[in-house]
């Protein structure tokens, strides 16, 4: 074969007998060559790619090890050690050193980032006076307005980024602009919405709850649920409402768990009236939340449904009688301890009976005597204090 | 002179074949390498505002309970357990089992975590050996731990499923205790499992690297090294290859056909209803997954298994090639037992993606492809004696296979390096780019005869011994002990 490319050589310059002998071999060989040639290439760009890659991170690295110290001190000297804030000056009235920061290193879109990111994070880590003037700095720098620039981006990453620096600085987002990305079919960017709409929002910080029609994951839960108990000076509504209202089931569930952080006793008949609804999982929710309410009037309700439900409800019927707590129901317990054929049934019939105060230790005593090896085994481990669960 | 025909169009056919697998595989690693690509970019992008830290102080995030089972090792078992101890999360427990260890494992766990022994109550929802004894710390610092002693079941799998049965939470995750694990490990595995909005997660990956060459400090990783030695690096690189390349890809079409042993995140429920891990397996990880996804199927089950690009797990992987032959030797025995077991599913179309695409990938590129390369070998020489061999050509597809396979082994380092930046300097990396020109070489037929011999004794039911396992350890001690390698 490679000797036939000489002949076609002599009859032709280099590359007219490369591509005669190209043509003249096997399909499979021809893309075979040409596989070849876009491997190497492809290999050769990916090592290219690599080492670019390095060098770029090696000089961001330095970048950041040469600027973030400038803005640390900038930021300590005018902000942290600031002679108004140690004189008790109100921040409102302290006038700045704006040009200390208005230096050509902040003029580049990367740099100026560069502080905003620092701002920010400083932000979080100072409440009070020096909380208040690291956001006026922001606003006097008018990076407020970069940020809100990329609210307006196309892309959803970078109106997230924006409102993140948004709410992290306490800036107002108007709800005209933020009320619609709660419901946006972007995931991130609607989790992203629903936080800032809570935090920012003046007028009413729960009025989304009223128009999601999406479901809020529990990712969205565990965000919104930090965003809520942290943020200051929030008007906590009766989430009753929702509880009764609501359509959209993970909102109802949401609000469950609200109403157990806040205790919120009144919402004990919105939660009891839970106890009708067909889906067994928010049924659970409500049991369970009745019982960290410590609902007593929720006691007979619950006894009387126990026998329809399923395990997982059955479960949580039985947690919430030990929180409770009247000791009206230790016969119930005693008799579903002794009778179920179920594991889990009569562990939990165990805890209860434990945490009840009004059980008397005779009770305990006996059921240990009389019990089967595992009923008794089951009671120790409910007894022993080592043992959470 | 009509034998000879018939030989010819044997030959003919074999060559066929041959040819549409090698380019169907050799497109399907195309596929994968831009899927992965796809997935990586998405999982960063995703990922670049996420707060960890909410999860930690909520009341919301799920619990999970670590397990990991550890036989004979008392060398090391303090640390690492302490090691566990320090993960980043607020519901956790850790379920170590201690599966009937010859060495003094127990009695240094009782004496360093002050523990004594508690009645514990629990319900054997999959079989395993006899539970001895269960101990937890009168300590509070070390309230999370819980000590199974329980009798030798030859086998992680059996040691598994006792903590299984005695696990809290309703996700557990799988782990060896002699793995390193990132500290916020169960953050990151926890993470895809809340934010699905319609399939039930039933597991979760996450990337594994080698362990061998990493400076390690207090059971932290400080710093990422390639192994040194050529054996361990090659692993490193296959690693790469399988989890940034490989698994993402996979990923990304929801078609993940394993989460490794080494680390991953299980749904309970779904474990247990499947049967948990079977003893007997030698490829367990695996079984598992394909009887979850079994079990998802047959009930219905709308699931997805995910798979997250960051490293969160470092292992000490084989040194010695002795090590290495009983290791991959078991896992390809593993694949052959799972591929046996599970041969209904292969093309059918009740099991979905897992019927259509998992199992003919498995079936086809991972079982077959080591005796496809044999059969190839011995077509080729008998070729070669009868003169039937074009040596230019033959020259020129070996060249092609040969850059092809460096060109996909580069792009999952690529994939690696733009969205992790691993190692500290250029020099790491090179030397890591420089492992996949040996690897057809080297590293690649010692895989293919060890996979045979795999096979070879899944067919002839070989009893698998407990080899020894010497590990160098992460404190450099020289651990010599009995492990499934």
């Amino acid at each position: 074969m490679f000797k036939d490319f000489s002949s076609y050589l002599q009859e032709n310059s280099f590359l007219g007998a490369s591509a005669y002998y190209f043509l003249s071999l096997p399909l499979v060989i021809q893309i075979a060559f040409v596989f070849i040639f876009v491997a190497l290439i492809a290999t050769l760009t990916a090592y290219g790619s690599i080492l670019m890659r390095r060098y770029r991170g090696y000089r961001r690295d330095q970048k950041l090890a040469d600027i973030l110290p400038r803005i640390d001190q900038l930021l300590t000297d005018h902000i942290i050690l600031n002679d108004g804030l140690s004189q008790n000056i109100p921040v409102e009235e302290i006038e700045l050193p704006l040009d200390e920061f208005r230096i050509p290193l902040f003029r580049t879109r990367e740099n100026r980032q560069m502080l905003i990111d620092r701002i920010v994070n400083y932000k979080k880590s100072f409440t009070g006076s020096i909380g208040a003037l690291l956001r006026q700095l922001y606003l006097e720098l008018e990076l407020d307005k970069v940020s809100a620039k990329k609210m307006k981006s196309a892309k959803w990453n970078r109106k997230v980024q924006g409102m993140i620096e948004l709410t992290d600085m306490d800036m107002s987002i108007s709800d005209v602009n933020i009320l619609p990305l709660t419901n946006s079919k972007n995931r991130e960017l609607r989790a992203e919405a629903r936080n800032a709409y809570i935090k920012l929002s003046k007028n009413e910080p729960f009025k989304f709850f009223d128009v999601v029609t999406e479901p809020l994951l529990m990712w969205d839960q565990i965000e919104l649920f930090k965003t809520i108990t942290t943020t200051e000076e929030i008007a906590i509504p009766h989430f009753a409402r929702w509880v009764t209202y609501s359509s959209n089931k993970s909102i109802v569930s949401f609000c469950l768990k609200l109403i157990v952080h806040y205790n919120q006793q009144d919402a004990a008949q919105a939660v009891i009236r839970l106890l009708d609804n067909k889906d067994h999982a928010l049924r659970a929710d409500a049991i369970n939340c009745l019982g960290k309410l410590r609902c007593e009037e929720a006691e007979p309700r619950l006894i009387s449904i126990y026998s329809n439900q399923p395990l997982n409800c059955q479960i949580e019927i039985l947690k919430a009688l030990g929180r409770i707590d009247t000791g009206e129901n230790i016969q119930f317990l005693r008799r579903e301890f002794l009778q179920s054929s179920d594991f889990d049934i009569r562990k939990n019939a165990a805890k209860s009976l434990i945490k009840i105060k009004s059980v008397p230790r005779s009770l305990i005593d006996e059921l240990i005597e009389t019990g089967t090896a595992e009923n008794q085994l089951i009671l120790k481990h409910c007894m022993n204090p080592l043992i959470k669960f | 002179m009509e034998q000879t025909s018939i030989w010819e169009n044997i030959g003919h056919i074999y060559e066929s074949a041959v040819f549409i697998y090698g380019t169907t595989l050799l497109i399907t690693y195309a596929l994968l390498a831009g899927l992965s690509s796809l997935a990586i970019r998405a999982y960063l992008r995703k990922n670049s505002f996420v707060q960890y830290e909410n999860m930690l102080g909520s009341p919301l995030t799920p619990g999970v309970s670590v397990i990991a089972p550890a036989f004979n090792e008392g060398l090391s078992i303090i640390s690492n357990v302490r090691s566990l101890l320090t993960l980043n999360y607020p519901r956790f427990e850790i379920v170590l089992i201690n599966d009937g260890s010859t060495d003094n494992s127990l009695i240094q766990l009782i004496e360093q975590f002050e523990m004594v022994e508690v009645d514990y109550a629990y319900t054997v929802k999959i079989r395993c050996q006899k539970i001895r004894g269960v101990y937890k710390s009168t300590n509070p610092a070390y309230s999370r731990l819980l000590v199974i002693d329980k009798v030798n079941g030859k086998s992680k799998a059996d040691a598994t499923n006792a903590g299984i049965n005695v696990a809290t939470y309703d996700y557990f995750v799988c782990t060896d205790v002699d793995c390193i694990l990132d500290k916020d490990t169960l953050l990151k595995l926890v993470k895809p499992v809340t934010e699905e909005p319609k399939k039930r997660i039933i597991a979760v990956g996450a990337t594994l690297r080698t362990a061998n060459s990493c400076d390690i400090d207090e059971g932290v990783v400080t710093r990422m090294r390639p192994p040194r030695q050529l054996l361990p690096r090659f692993q490193e690189m296959e690693y790469i290859r399988a989890f940034i390349l490989g698994k993402m890809g996979w990923s990304f079409l929801n078609c993940v056909p394993n989460v490794s042993g080494g680390l991953g995140l299980f749904d309970k429920e779904v474990a247990v209803k499947a049967g948990g891990y079977d003893a007997l397996s030698f490829g367990e990880d695996m079984e598992l997954m394909t009887r979850m996804c079994r079990f998802a199927y047959d009930n219905k089950i709308d699931y997805a298994i995910r798979y997250i690009p960051e490293t969160l797990c470092w292992t000490e992987v084989p040194a010695t090639t002795k090590i290495f032959m009983r290791q991959r030797t078991r896992w390809s025995r593993g694949l052959a037992q799972l591929m046996y077991a599970h041969k209904d599913m292969l093309f059918n179309p009740r099991y979905g993606r897992m019927g259509l695409v998992i199992m003919p990938y498995n079936f086809f590129f991972e079982l077959l492809a080591p005796l496809i390369e044999i059969t190839g070998i011995i077509y080729y020489i008998i070729a070669l004696c009868r003169g039937a061999i074009n040596a230019d050509y033959a020259v020129l597809l070996l060249a092609f296979v040969y850059t092809y396979s460096i060109m996909i082994t580069t792009f999952s380092i690529l994939w690696d390096q733009l969205a992790f930046r691993h190692y500290k300097s250029v020099k790491e990396v090179v030397l890591l780019c420089t492992t996949p020109f040996l690897e057809f070489i080297l590293y690649h037929p010692m895989n293919v005869i060890f996979s045979i011999r795999g096979y070879y004794y899944f067919l002839t039911g070989k009893k698998h011994s407990w080899g020894n396992m010497q590990r160098q350890g992460f404190g450099n001690k020289t651990v010599t002990r009995k492990v499934a390698v």
